[in-house]
């Protein structure tokens, strides 16, 4: 009878001294890139404080955007690495949470599976509200208008805007410092056309920063029996077009 | 008596509560960093087909992927070129259609993401979260 109880423990107290274990220094690193940049990239740091080897079966990011790179396949016992997550800004801004999930062949599951968090915050260095102005054909040509706002370290003075299309007049009223509307008016509302509006900066001086708003005249609202059906179950709809603007069906 | 039994009651709430924080504590690390995608906003594959030529489909993943395979007529943006896609995608959009977004899976985070943005910076209403996104698709469409 002692022999079997004396066999478990001493296996259980064999497993327990040849633990593999890797020891994270950091699992959240918070980056903040300056405007421009365009990546941002978090150093995972780790040692193996256990007595075995360590493989790592995957290391997978929740995103396209992130590119991971372990610097070796086995970790032996002692040893120090890195896994590097590279983080492609891209066009993106405000808070960017990425996680990287790292299998090992660690018998203990709650070590074998860790989650490393790369969180970037992008500065959003001017404000835009809305980008996208739109009015539907035949619509009447009223003036919409775009709020911007400098970010504090994005210290703008003066802003210019040009458009490749001679629909749309568009003109820049300042505000407070750091602050601007820009009205745009199409000159025609007749038929389905777009532009884009590029914004640009007066800082920083070597490099100006580009920003580009959106306005369209978008195709007429069909009838309402011409439109796709919506199933009972489906999310509620929204009308998109203004209350005070008439569809071209009930003009 | 009475007093003893809620007593008592505390003590056992106080004791089943401790493995909870224990938990929640040992795995603070592993918390989901986002809420759920609220049910309004997503959309089924189903419902979304039924939508017709009503609704217009965004394929909020990396070029490559977009240019691997997609829902035909789905139009490619993604944060990585948003300002060059975005001028791409608003001549085909108009204000009766329903924009249906989708990415790889229902874990990933890139279609919610655009949806956010058509949302907050374009101001465009009726936009969608596919349920199950790309993968979602694509078993109903084999």
């Amino acid at each position: 009878m002692k022999t079997p109880i004396l066999t478990f423990t001493l296996s259980i107290l064999l497993a327990v001294a040849a633990r593999a274990e890797l020891k994270w220094e950091q699992n959240i690193i918070e980056l903040h890139p300056s405007a421009g940049d365009k990546q941002a990239v978090a150093h995972f740091k780790y040692e193996n404080v256990g007595k075995t080897a360590v493989h790592f079966k995957s290391v997978k990011a929740s995103c396209g955007c992130t590119a991971t790179q372990t610097q070796k396949e086995v970790v032996n016992p002692g040893e120090k690495g890195e896994v590097t997550a590279t983080f492609n800004i891209g066009d993106r801004t405000g808070q960017q949470v990425k996680t990287i999930t790292v299998q090992t062949d660690d018998p203990n599951p709650t070590q074998a599976t860790m989650i490393l968090t790369l969180k970037a915050n992008i500065a959003q260095a001017l404000e835009i509200k809305p980008t996208f102005v739109y009015w539907t054909s035949g619509e009447e040509p009223k003036t919409k208008k775009i709020s911007l706002k400098a970010a504090k370290e994005f210290p703008a003075k003066d802003i210019t805007i040009k458009s490749n299309s001679q629909n749309f007049e568009s003109k820049i009223v300042p505000g407070k410092p750091g602050e601007w509307t820009v009205e745009v008016t199409p000159k025609d509302t007749s038929h389905p056309m777009g532009t884009a509006l590029l914004i640009q900066t007066d800082y920083p001086k070597e490099a100006p920063k580009s920003f580009y708003v959106n306005a369209q005249i978008t195709n007429p609202m069909p009838p309402p029996m011409l439109r796709a059906p919506v199933q009972s179950n489906a999310p509620a709809v929204k009308t998109a077009t203004p209350a005070a603007i008439p569809s071209p069906a009930a003009r | 008596m009475k007093f003893r039994a809620v007593g008592e009651a505390f003590v056992i709430l106080a004791l089943a509560c401790l493995p909870a924080i224990g938990e929640g504590f040992y795995f603070r690390d592993k918390a989901s960093w986002q809420s759920p995608i609220p049910e309004s906003e997503l959309v089924t594959v189903d419902q979304a087909r039924a939508w017709g030529s009503g609704a217009i489909w965004v394929d909020a993943r990396p070029d490559n992927e977009f240019a691997a395979d997609h829902v035909p007529g789905a139009f490619s943006l993604n944060e990585d070129r948003w300002n060059e896609l975005l001028r791409q995608f608003l001549p085909n959009w108009s204000p009766d259609k329903k924009v249906v977004v989708y990415c790889s899976a229902q874990s990933c985070n890139a279609a919610r993401d655009v949806a956010k943005r058509l949302r907050d910076e374009a101001q465009l209403k009726d936009v969608f979260v596919l349920k199950g996104g790309w993968e979602e698709w694509g078993k109903k469409n084999r």
